[in-house]
């Protein structure tokens, strides 16, 4: 599994819940959410684009930070 | 032809600002919806749309899709 790194435009409890149910929609991946950082790492073996497509569901900015 | 309907969803999960606007920006730009005004008070999102390209149910869909839990309230059937 690779673990990416994504910088996401979060900024409350709200926007980290958002991401999370979003993330356990889509299944198979692991992730951990660093709300302070505004960082998401997902371990997963998913295309970058799907899980970036994924993460702009939350409707907020995206960046890829590459792999960890 | 376009047939105005109105619904108030329930949101939840929502616990700022920017939820609020990220909601009222991404279901806002979505065909077929005139007018949305999301509370964060009352967790709901009161939403003007077309009835013939979107229904109740597939707003809630939307907002859900976003990662925020969202029902229909069976009391508000679309006018």
């Amino acid at each position: 599994m690779t673990k990416h790194e994504f910088e996401v435009a979060m900024t409350c409890e709200g926007c980290s819940g958002a991401v999370a149910r979003i993330l356990n929609k889509l299944g198979d991946v692991k992730f951990e959410i660093d709300l302070p950082k505004k960082l998401v790492w997902i371990e997963s073996d998913k295309d970058v684009d799907v899980l970036m497509e994924t993460l702009k569901k939350c409707g907020k900015e995206v960046k890829y930070n590459g792999t960890k | 032809k376009i047939n105005l309907c109105s619904v108030s969803l329930r949101v939840e999960g929502m616990t700022c600002g920017s939820c609020v606007q990220s909601i009222e920006q991404r279901i806002g730009s979505l065909h077929g919806v005139i007018h949305i005004k999301v509370s964060l008070e009352k967790k709901s999102a009161t939403v003007i749309f077309d009835s013939s390209q979107q229904s109740p149910e597939s707003l809630s869909e939307a907002v859900e899709d976003m990662g925020f839990e969202s029902s229909v309230p069976e009391s508000s059937t679309a006018t």
